[in-house]
């Protein structure tokens, strides 16, 4: 996937700087911002919308939301171009 | 030169590069084998969390070995998926294997279901085939028993290229995605575990780019089956989640039931053909088309068994397509899995000391024949094809680490990857990676090119793969997450050009590969496997008779 558009919304209140979503994240979408102990959603454009980030947040901190219509389908049909 | 990021030098008796679960596997093994050796596994995100087995289905196929012998399902393997291009006795020793690496998976602290009475919870899916659950943190699991050995992990590094001394391998080099470091590894055997070819079309599991294939092309490794890196599946339109065994249910706006166009009877998975029927339909403006509602499962496996740690990850996923999945039409999307470095039983490339295991060296191994890297028709195959190899390597590794000596270090080599790796970060301007990726998605993509071939197509397909390739000497990065993508571009440019290339060669169908102009098999001329090799700078291209006289179950010719 290249060139979505899906948001990540993160409420760092809760965020207790476990790192499992910068861990979690397999396209270096996440950064880790070493001093404030916080995810930086730094590459979103990058984002597989897997929702592996808000998975393992077990504060619920990460909501993933799809731009679906963003991803290609890369078919020569007018329909799925 | 001047390595201005900065240069870590370090060194290991064996290098693992990859933290998925074959380089996992690998490690532990090697570790069970000698707990002195010196094992460091390199990743370029975070092992544990890479790769495909905490992103899928979670099966793992499953043989009642009391009740089935390993050459029954080897036969029909050979003859109903393989095509005959597959080795038959690597085959069998895998299916021979699978009792072992689940037992091998649990001791490892993998989650297996179990029934009341102790036995695995297995669900059968064939005369000859079952499958059963494993939670998506099977990967962590092992990488905590790795840790717990002694293995040593570097995390976000990307390994970029690989090291030769006298022919045989003598390390690695690789970049900090972070902070740009460079580094040099010195070891004496190296093992591939980087995962297939996917070409960045499909979203989730189909995650690999094809740098390790890519790195082992550069260093003049054969690659075997190239042209077998052409998965697809049937995706919802609206939320592109694939819909597994769909292809049984496909309907027309007419409302004929297209599936009896090209299947007969009952067949294992997805085929080529459903692709081929799809383009056909639509290209007839009988498109779009659907799946019965009523008939096609939706895919999911996630509610079979208990998975406390996947079913967070399965519900999201669900939740979110259902709000934009109004109907079920579908199209198919490229998975890839193109994953063709060549391998001998040992899981030895054609570079003494380098190893390729996993999903970069399915159909390089020869193991699986005409037919695309797990799932391959073969539902549950990936992680349990992770296992084995990571499993088989280990004995032929370590005895290579422990005869070997460190080789010393080719600072020409070093400077020459290293100024390679960098130059995107060197040119003031150029195009982006996905400037290139963009074109060679345009080759990739298209079922016609990809799947459904024919001369012309793969001509077209291939002039998009020329651009892409003189665009990437132009690819300019700005941080060291853009460095990575040009690295993944490049990988993909190769990939994309022994996949076509290697297409046009092969003038039948079998098996996955489907030829509208060549819709035969045959075996009078094509029971042999098409070779890659760099010599130079060229890309070049032989074959190699498939030795099937020696296996039990032979073609008609």
């Amino acid at each position: 996937m290249i060139d979505t558009k899906h948001q990540i919304r993160f409420d760092p209140t809760g965020c207790v700087g476990c790192k499992l979503c910068y861990k979690a994240c397999f396209v270096d979408v996440i950064r880790w911002d070493e001093e404030n102990k916080k995810p930086v959603f730094k590459y979103v454009e990058d984002c597989e919308h897997c929702f592996y980030c808000a998975s393992v947040c077990k504060k619920g901190c990460i909501e993933v939301i799809p731009d679906y219509s963003s991803e290609k389908l890369l078919q020569t049909f007018d329909r799925y171009l | 030169m001047d390595m201005k990021y900065g240069h870590e030098k370090l060194q290991a008796d064996i290098l693992v590069v990859g933290g998925g679960i074959a380089g996992l596997t690998a490690a532990v093994s090697l570790k069970e084998i000698d707990p002195d050796l010196d094992v460091l596994i390199v990743e370029k995100q975070t092992a544990g969390y890479s790769g495909k087995a905490n992103k899928g289905g979670g099966v793992l196929q499953y043989f009642d070995l009391s009740a089935i012998k390993p050459e029954d399902f080897v036969a029909y393997h050979a003859q109903a998926i393989g095509c005959f291009l597959g080795d038959q006795e690597l085959m069998a020793k895998y299916v021979s294997m699978n009792n072992r690496m689940l037992d091998k998976l649990v001791e490892w602290g993998a989650r297996l279901p179990k029934r009341p009475d102790g036995t695995y919870a297995v669900i059968p899916t064939g005369p000859m085939t079952a499958i059963i659950g494993v939670d998506l943190d099977i990967t962590l699991k092992i990488r905590q028993t790795a840790e717990k050995m002694g293995v040593k992990i570097i995390d976000k590094v990307a390994v970029s290229d690989l090291l030769t001394a006298g022919g045989k391998i003598a390390g690695a080099t690789g970049f900090s995605i972070i902070n740009g470091t460079f580094y040099s590894i010195r070891a004496k055997a190296v093992i591939l575990a980087t995962g297939s070819q996917n070409y960045r079309v499909g979203p989730m599991w189909s995650s690999g780019r094809g740098d390790g294939i890519a790195a082992a092309y550069r260093a003049g490794a054969e690659m075997r089956n190239a042209e077998f890196g052409n998965f697809a599946q049937l995706v919802k339109v609206k939320s592109h989640q694939e819909v597994v065994y769909g292809e049984n249910y496909m309907y027309n706006k007419n409302g004929e039931h297209i599936t009896k166009r090209f299947r007969t009877g009952p067949e294992p998975d997805i085929s080529s053909t459903a692709i081929a029927e799809w383009y056909k339909q639509m290209s007839a403006d009988l498109g779009p088309i659907t799946l019965k509602q009523e008939q096609a499962s939706g895919g999911g496996l996630s509610g079979l068994w208990d998975r406390p740690y996947g079913q967070t990850f399965w519900r999201l996923n669900e939740e979110s397509a259902a709000r934009v999945d109004q109907d079920m039409e579908v199209c198919p999307m490229l998975i890839g899995e193109q994953s063709p470095v060549k391998v001998g039983h040992d899981m030895q490339t054609t570079i003494p000391g380098l190893y390729a295991i996993g999903d970069v060296s399915y159909c390089g191994s020869a193991a699986p024949g005409a037919v695309p890297a797990p799932p391959g028709r073969n539902r549950g195959s990936g992680i349990l094809n992770a296992v084995f190899a990571g499993i088989s390597c280990a004995q032929s590794a370590a005895d290579t680490a422990k005869s070997g000596a460190l080789a010393p270090v080719d600072e020409k080599q070093v400077n020459d990857s290293a100024e390679r790796v960098y130059a995107p970060l060197q040119r003031a301007s150029g195009c982006s990676a996905k400037d290139v990726i963009r074109l060679v998605q345009k080759a990739v993509g298209p079922m016609e090119q990809m799947v459904y071939m024919s001369a012309h197509r793969i001509a077209t397909a291939l002039r998009y793969v020329e651009k892409a390739k003189e665009l990437s000497q132009t690819m300019k990065a700005d941080d060291f997450h853009e460095l990575l993508s040009c690295h993944e571009a490049e990988a993909m440019v190769l990939s994309a050009e022994m996949q076509f290339r290697a297409a046009q060669l092969r003038k039948e169908s079998r098996g996955w590969f489907l030829r509208e102009d060549y819709p035969e098999t045959d075996n009078k001329n094509w029971l042999k496997w098409i070779i890659v090799k760099k010599q130079g700078d060229e890309m070049t291209f032989a074959t190699e008779d498939v030795p099937y006289e020696k296996w039990p179950v032979k073609p008609q010719r």
